[in-house]
């Protein structure tokens, strides 16, 4: 095919990842903020499955993210395989201050690894760590104004008041770092704690998938011309940010081919 | 971790009744309380169709049209022949007089008057008797009306509605109507009675789209002229005009009311006062899952709309959806019902977006958001197919590249464009979506597929897929043909242009095509829908015990079958909706069975947990099989509940089944032990010992020869012997005679140790034991039920003809009664355990017919029930239940065949194209007048055939004019 040749002349590999998890654990806000690195409140909850793409550079790779977000709320659940047959990644993510949200994913990450490709690269996320986290250590990149603060306690976590999280933010945290970390370990994850709001720990999950990712076996299979090659040549993806991996900063994405 | 939903096994397709009642829009009678003399009233009067030719009275605005007139009180119901062009729903309380009319000789007529003052004119084309008959039942369905006292309800019910404030508030200048003044007219007017009626958030935080854009005013004064002429809201009749008005798009002010009309939802609202407000009232401090899910929800629905960044329109969302998910928790709540209420509550009224919700949920999208989602899977599977059959190179490129169809429109269909078109356009599908029913989003699905051909086959992957139709409801608005030197043709949307395609080279998709195609389907998404379930019921499973995969799947049919037959009663199994959790949502919804599904699930697995009756009648051999009742299965429930609940989980099912199936000797010894040690001090009682030995009588019922009889009475022999002699060391240092009577029944007598003492030393418990009690429990499929047929006589062949479980029971039943009377019949218990008959029975069945049971049959000429003697000591309860695999569809062959032929008929390719162009040009023809709104529609109208000769028209012209008969 045509399309295969020029998809390794440009170098860009195609990564087709999927997130998974429960209902409003922040999915579709990790994607956001790692495809235009911003947060909003109030997004429309995703019916089926999202789909969005960003490009990522590492060392001297250009990797192509093809992000299927799919929707959390358990009646979707029959739907995912539709959305995660063929990816090589997947981002399972759980909200740090609702433990029934991690029994989920781990669900998630079983069914994954049973149905899915067998190479998949599975990543634990524990989003939402802003909330369990005291004012005073300010590890996000890229902090969220006061405005946005209210609008995301209202919707991420009902039923606990927003104040809650500034004054006892020991008490919201109910998977301990560890327990996350060990199953991880234990299930052979690659494993994170994030936040879309603040962006803490959401572009090291995709740098971290893209190390791990085997990527001379991807290149391989598209040059050997399977159905599903890069296809990037027929899309206008409007002017994308590019994300380095390495320096973590932003510039425009100049070739779109 | 898991529910389990037999829901979609006990679905039945619709009774010719049910389609009629569907496709008129007549609610199923009110589920609200209704006085049961009032119930019989309405549900005595006798339903009835009758041929007839419909004319409109008083203005010669419309053809006649020859139909069909149904009588379905308390409605009355025409349909054209065509079943598209004229239509009505008139609830009999709008019907205000009915006079039969005095015309030429032949001719049987009824003129029916209306609240809105309508004149409608049926001339009944049946046979004289009949037409007598309808007129009968449908003056006693009138009288009906009237003492439900139905009639004065009219009248509060249609000021809700805005029609009458529009026609009222016009009717003035009916003279001015042609010269143009009607622009100002209309923008001024909000109607007098604005309090009364009802309306959506539009009237207060405006309707998006510009209204001069959208022409409003032209579409308000059709719409009045054509609601004066043809009744509305309750009576309305709908012409071919009605429809073609609807195409254009309905004006934002009328739209809600239309809405309401069109898809029937008005007559829920109308037939069901005050159910909204009362549902509120209920839900006032309660609380459910599906709350939760709507309140995560409700910031997120259509938030750029003015309506939704406000207290008002975020708190008429949350009641609507909280109401309808206590109404319904079987659907509770589901992700895009937020968006769906979202813009039905820009138009409507919260009541009438309520009951609006229902037709939807429950007629139009059925099963889209119940929790399996199987009716949007249906769906999308059965548009795959008809995209397949009229889209052919799309859907070859697409399986070439590997591109699922619904990744993309999946959502179109759940939430109604809504959310992939910009808002303006999905409501215009919306208009003819409730006016034409589903197929409409199945047209438009293609004609979006049609449109995008070319570049559709360029794209590589799912990504470009979606990416193309995202630009393409982006472009919406721009032109179809922007190089066109025709000022016209360039005028001319993408969307005008959709719509076209839509309704104009699709229109061969009818109501009747999406049905058979998702009875074609209907199985297929079923079975894999339950397989994913089952999948993911076992791998949820906290522990698969000593199970494989394969094993724990066998014990999930075994269930499955279980609740198909004993449905969980849902005091057991409460909808997952309905689980108030206080506690933070810690509580995962779990499907949880009592005791009567419990038993035929053990049957399905442990042998002696049913009853195998081997009948012989002369004509056939067969296994009826029963389920068994004894205190010993409700003993092994309640010991494998071991969360308390009085409930078992299919967790509980598996722990409970590793824990007997995987055992030794001693451990088998050790769990019989435990199952009747009540309160697991370690001893049995003496009571217990009792029960033990009546267990072991139950197990061993069905066993041929006294072999196990000696073996428990032995048992019961040395149990006591043993207990008593032990017991004296246990009592303290007074010499025996006394202290073996001290002990009462319900005191510590028994230990394991002695038990197994016991058990061991007879042979028959010993091998029991060892492994007949783990073998009894058999993760296999139980083999077929039917023995083939003992002879090849004229009930052999019949035999082959049989299909339905009902018809093999009807005949089993006629065989019985032959076998009878011929004094052949002979019914054999089979034994549960057989080591002492034969081993390995079941696949040597001919050799049960053992020499004790040959001989006694012999004795009884009649009917003989021959059984191991333990038989009448097991409480062997027979009960008319019968264990078998439920039927299962299958959709009649030849049916499946004239579908198939039917389909092929419609040679659509995407290469047929080519032709749009004329098509624009017939589109803009006048300047810019009222009329113009119409030229959109015209070219992709149909003709419509009234179906009547120029004679009958003239006869039904007559009747405009006829006298009542005095």
């Amino acid at each position: 095919m045509a399309d295969a040749a020029s998809g390794s002349v440009d170098r860009s590999v195609q990564v087709k990842l999927v997130l998974l998890g429960e209902a409003a654990v922040g999915k579709s806000s990790v994607v956001l903020r790692f495809v235009s690195n911003e947060f909003q409140a109030n997004k429309e909850p995703t019916i089926g499955a999202a789909f969005l793409t960003q490009k990522c550079r590492l060392e001297d790779r250009v990797l192509r993210y093809e992000i299927w977000d799919t929707a959390g709320q358990e009646r979707f659940h029959s739907l995912a395989p539709m959305y995660y047959r063929n990816a090589q990644a997947a981002v399972v993510v759980y909200d740090v201050t609702k433990a029934t949200s991690l029994e989920k994913a781990k669900s998630w990450v079983k069914e994954l690894q049973r149905q899915a490709n067998p190479n998949i690269v599975i990543a634990l996320a524990g989003n939402k760590v802003d909330l369990v986290q005291t004012s005073a250590i300010s590890s996000g990149s890229t902090p969220s104004s006061e405005s946005e603060d209210e609008a995301d306690d209202a919707t991420a976590t009902p039923g606990e008041s927003p104040s809650a999280s500034g004054g006892e933010p020991a008490s919201l945290r109910q998977v301990p770092r560890e327990e996350a970390q060990a199953y991880a370990t234990e299930a052979g994850l690659l494993f994170f704690e994030t936040s879309a709001k603040t962006g803490e720990g959401v572009v090291e999950i995709f740098t971290e998938i893209a190390k791990k990712i085997p990527i001379e076996h991807i290149l391989a299979s598209t040059r050997g011309g399977a159905g599903r090659s890069g296809g990037a040549g027929g899309r206008a993806g409007g002017a994308r940010e590019e994300v380095n991996l390495e320096e973590q900063q932003s510039k425009k994405d100049a070739c779109n081919c | 971790m898991s529910t389990i939903s037999t829901q979609l096994r006990n679905f039945k397709e619709p009774t010719k009744d049910q389609l009629i009642h569907v496709f008129f829009s007549i609610p199923e009678m009110p589920p609200v309380p209704l006085k049961d003399t009032e119930k019989q009233g309405t549900g005595d009067i006798e339903k009835m169709e009758i041929n007839a030719i419909l004319s409109l009275g008083a203005q010669e605005v419309e053809d006649s049209y020859a139909g069909k007139l149904h009588l379905l009180p308390p409605y009355l119901a025409f349909s054209s022949l065509d079943r598209k062009s004229v239509r009505f729903t008139l609830p009999l309380s709008t019907v205000r007089r009915v006079e039969r009319l005095n015309a030429r000789a032949g001719v049987y007529a009824l003129s029916l008057s209306t609240w809105h003052g309508m004149k409608i004119i049926v001339q009944l084309t049946s046979l004289r008797p009949t037409a007598d008959l309808f007129c009968s039942l449908l003056r006693e369905a009138l009288k009906a009306e009237l003492q439900r006292g139905q009639m004065k309800a009219v009248k509060g019910f249609v000021k809700t509605c805005y029609s009458e404030g529009l026609v009222s508030s016009s009717g003035v200048s009916d003279n001015e109507r042609e010269d143009g003044s009607l622009i100002t007219e209309t923008k001024d007017g909000c109607p007098p009675p604005e309090t009364e009626f009802h309306g959506g958030l539009g009237l207060q935080f405006k309707f998006p789209g510009d209204p001069k854009k959208l022409r409003e005013a032209s579409k308000i004064k059709l719409w009045t002229t054509y609601l004066k002429n043809h009744g509305r809201n309750l009576t309305l009749l709908r012409y071919p005009q009605c429809t073609r008005l609807v195409q254009v798009g309905l004006p934002n002010r009328l739209r809600g009311e239309m809405w309401e009309t069109l898809s029937g939802s008005i007559y829920l609202r109308y037939s069901n006062p005050g159910v909204y407000d009362q549902l509120l009232l209920d839900i006032k401090g309660t609380n459910s899952t599906s709350f939760e899910d709507i309140e995560k929800d409700l910031h997120r629905s259509l938030p750029e709309y003015a309506g939704y960044q406000a207290d008002e329109g975020i708190s008429a969302l949350r009641r609507v959806l909280q109401a309808y998910s206590h109404r319904n928790p079987e659907v509770g709540y589901c992700q895009a019902m937020n968006i769906l209420a979202a813009a039905i509550l820009i138009y409507m009224s919260e009541e009438q977006t309520f009951w609006l919700l229902e037709v939807l949920c429950d007629r139009l999208l059925p099963g889209y958001y119940s929790p399996t989602m199987h009716g949007t899977l249906l769906d999308q599977r059965v548009f795959e197919s008809l995209v397949t059959r009229c889209l052919p190179m799309i859907s070859d490129h697409f399986q070439a590249v590997d591109v699922q169809l619904s990744v993309a429109s999946l959502p179109w269909f759940l939430s109604l464009y809504i959310n992939s078109m910009p808002m303006v356009f999905a409501f215009r599908i919306a208009d003819c979506f409730f006016c034409m029913g589903p197929k409409v989003l199945f047209q438009v699905g293609k004609a979006i597929l049609k449109i995008n051909g070319e570049k559709l086959l360029q794209i590589q992957d799912d990504g470009g897929f979606l990416n193309l139709m995202r630009e393409y409801f982006a472009s919406l608005g721009d032109s179809a043909h922007p190089a066109s030197a025709d000022p016209r043709a360039r005028a001319i949307t993408r969307f005008q242009e959709l719509l076209l395609v839509s309704f104009r080279e699709f229109a061969v998709i009818s109501d009747e095509t999406i049905l058979s195609e998702r009875r074609k389907y209907r199985n297929e998404i079923v079975n894999s829908i339950e397989s994913f379930s089952k999948r993911s019921a076992v791998r949820n499973l906290k522990t698969l015990g000593r199970f494989t995969k394969e094993q724990a799947g066998f014990v999930y049919d075994a269930l499955y079958k279980a609740m198909c037959e004993v449905p969980p009663p849902p005091d057991v199994a409460p909808p997952p909706s309905l689980l108030a959790s206080n506690d933070g949502n810690q509580e995962r919804a779990e499907t949880r069975i009592g005791i009567p599904t419990f038993q035929v699930f053990l049957s399905e697995i442990l042998t002696w947990a049913r009853n195998e009756k081997i009948v012989i009648n002369g004509f056939q051999q067969r296994i009826d099989r029963e389920v068994a009742e004894h205190e010993l299965i409700d003993r092994l429930f309640y010991f494998w509940d071991t969360s308390c609940k009085g409930s078992l989980s299919f967790q509980d099912l598996v722990s409970g089944l590793d824990g007997v199936m995987f055992n030794d000797l001693m451990e088998n010894i050790e769990w019989f032990f435990n199952l009747h040690d009540k309160n697991k001090d370690g001893y049995l009682t003496k009571d217990e010992v009792l029960t033990l030995s009546e267990s072991f009588l139950f197990i061993f019922r069905h066993e041929i020869g006294d072999a196990y009889l000696g073996a428990v009475s032995k048992f019961m022999t040395n149990a006591f012997e043993y207990g008593d002699s032990l017991l004296p060391q246990h009592t303290g240092s007074e010499t025996g005679v006394t202290g073996p009577q001290g002990i009462g029944h319900n005191q510590p007598y028994l230990n394991l140790a002695t038990f197994r003492m016991v058990v061991l030393v007879d042979e028959v418990l010993e091998s029991f034991f060892e492994t007949d009690l783990s073998a009894s429990f058999r993760l296999e499929p139980v083999p077929d039920l039917e023995l083939p047929p003992a002879s090849s006589g004229f009930l052999g062949d019949l035999w082959s003809n049989i299909a339905t479980q009902d018809n093999r029971k009807m005949f089993n039943r006629l065989s019985d009664e032959l076998g009878k009377t011929i004094g052949k019949h002979q019914v054999i218990y089979r034994p549960t355990i057989g080591r002492f008959t034969k081993l390995e029975e079941p696949t040597a069945r001919e050799s049960l017919i053992s020499p004790p049971a040959k001989t006694t049959s012999g004795s009884s000429p009649d009917t003989a029930v021959v059984s191991s003697p333990s038989s009448t000591l097991g409480a062997s309860s027979i009960n008319d239940n019968d264990p078998s695999s439920a039927s299962v569809f299958s959709p009649m062959p030849h049916l499946k065949a004239v579908n198939a032929a039917f389909m092929e008929r419609t040679p659509f390719a995407i290469d047929d194209a080519g032709d749009d162009d004329d098509d624009s040009d017939l589109d803009m023809v006048h300047g810019e007048d009222d009329d113009q709104v119409m030229d959109e529609v015209d070219a992709f109208l149909e003709a419509h055939d009234s179906g009547l000769t120029e004679a009958d028209k003239a006869v039904a012209k007559d009747l405009l004019h006829a006298e009542p008969v005095k």
